[in-house]
């Protein structure tokens, strides 16, 4: 007991919090797994704010979505899988398969195996652990990869026509340069 | 006799020897701590003669300062190199210096994996802590503003192959400068500014947002990694049909041969799609 008290408190005053990690960080995360306050705040489980910090732009089109969840329709789905709670699917320091998923690819089957048994004529007999993996369904923006998005841009030409990116405009003031103005404090006791 | 001889000289010896030892090793010690000062005030001088900017070096950081668009915009020196309340001269200004006015690449630069680390208060990234292949020289290289944009000439044409180019060294990065891609740039890269038409590694990797009426360059390097379908929306589609980028971008080998050739694959997902409108349109005749 003694020894391994004497083993945390040296971890700690050498900063080599690296011994207290459960498993194998995800990628990404291992950039700063030694920083544990960066997600845990003493032993409470982490929330959905604490991905939030970082992850915000990822979930702002979220389709697996709160608002989805308030309707009645759904909301008792939740049961099945909680997938309103961020580490239901992305839990850390554990083994993951793929896209910081821990739970087995065939996780959409908790609410949509009708799908490959009967439900939808196209989909029968798919295997349960392709709904992510094959790359056609993203579980939380499916914007770009629907069946309407698909059926709207089918057949287009491999490039564009008019191929172009949003272009980037600098608005400046001067038509030409001014002087630089610290060039002599720079002389005197610049670095 | 000889025996006697060389005992009776032992004694007599042995005092005296300790004391050129001693006299030796006392020289010799202060022979070394003298040159270990020498050698440290030279070091010294040195750094601070390199740490000091001379008159050239100067003249040089202003004439591509007067032929950027920070010169033009009114940025002077002092909007960075001085501190606003005491006026002092500020050396190296960090990337609170550049968030005053950059706010968004800023902000995003540190959700990425290039600025978490310095987000959560850790040392910067260097290519030395990556799991992707990068460049020997460039191992302990730390991840700023700075490492990739020169800030002086603020070329972006530059920030956006050449400085990636500086560490990665695996085959996806290293088969740019000779794809297709690639190509394009290469008749444009006097410009300080890629074009809409040039892609660049930023191009893909921190995309242009249409954020309101301004266009923002997204500087989260890991937002449109994975899933690979938010690369496709967010930069893909902007040239390429659908079709052509999932095909693409959902084959791990032109990936790596960075886009050198179409695609081979034919995606199950879009014969489905296919299928699917011929029922509609057969229903409906």
């Amino acid at each position: 007991m003694v020894l391994l008290l004497t083993w945390f408190s040296a971890a700690f005053a050498v900063d080599r919090r690296s011994i207290f990690l459960p498993g194998e960080t995800s990628n990404g995360h291992v950039l700063f797994e030694n920083s544990c306050k960066s997600c845990h705040e003493g032993f409470k489980p982490v929330t959905n704010e604490t991905c939030n910090r970082c992850h915000e732009a990822e979930l702002a089109t979220d389709f697996h979505s709160e608002k989805k969840f308030r309707d009645p329709r759904w909301a008792e789905l939740r049961e099945n899988l909680d997938v309103l709670t961020c580490t239901a699917c992305h839990e850390e320091h554990v083994h993951m398969f793929g896209r910081g998923v821990h739970l087995q690819p065939d996780l959409c089957m908790a609410c949509h195996q009708g799908v490959i048994e009967g439900e939808l004529a196209s989909h029968n007999d798919f295997t349960p652990d392709g709904c992510w993996t094959g790359g056609c369904h993203n579980f939380h923006d499916h914007r770009s990869i629907s069946t309407g998005f698909l059926r709207k841009n089918l057949d287009r030409p491999w490039i564009l026509p008019e191929p172009a990116l949003p272009e980037r405009t600098v608005e400046v003031k001067l038509q030409t340069p001014p002087e630089a103005d610290l060039i002599e404090a720079f002389l005197k006791e610049g670095k | 006799m000889k025996k006697r001889g060389l005992r009776s000289e032992k004694p007599g010896k042995i005092p005296f020897l300790k004391k050129r030892i001693q006299i030796k090793a006392l020289f010799s010690s202060l022979f070394v701590i003298v040159l270990l000062i020498v050698i440290n005030c030279f070091f010294i001088a040195e750094e601070a003669k390199a740490d000091k900017v001379t008159q050239s070096q100067l003249e040089e950081i202003e004439q591509q300062w007067q032929s950027s668009a920070h010169a033009l915009a009114e940025v002077n020196c002092s909007s960075c190199h001085q501190d606003e309340a005491t006026k002092q001269l500020v050396a190296k200004p960090t990337a609170e210096s550049c968030r005053s006015c950059h706010e968004n690449s800023v902000e995003t630069f540190l959700l990425g994996k290039h600025g978490i680390r310095t987000l959560e208060s850790l040392s910067p990234l260097t290519p030395a802590m990556a799991h992707l292949p990068m460049k020997d020289s460039a191992k302990d290289l730390q991840m700023n503003c700075n490492s990739c944009h020169n800030v002086h000439s603020v070329n972006t044409a530059v920030a956006a192959t050449d400085s990636c180019l500086t560490c990665h060294n695996d085959n996806h990065s290293l088969n740019y400068q000779n794809s297709p891609h690639g190509g394009i740039i290469k008749n444009l890269s006097t410009l300080p500014r890629p074009n809409e038409r040039a892609v660049t590694c930023a191009t893909c990797h921190l995309p242009r947002t249409i954020v309101g009426e301004t266009v923002l360059v997204n500087h989260n390097n890991t937002y449109t990694l994975l899933p690979r379908d938010r690369m496709v929306k967010e930069v893909c589609l902007n040239c390429h049909g659908v079709e052509h980028a999932y095909n693409s971008i959902f084959d791990d080998e032109i990936v790596e041969a960075n886009f050198a050739h179409p695609p081979t694959q034919k995606m199950q997902t879009f014969e489905l799609v296919r299928a699917l409108e011929k029922k509609r349109s057969s229903k409906t005749e």
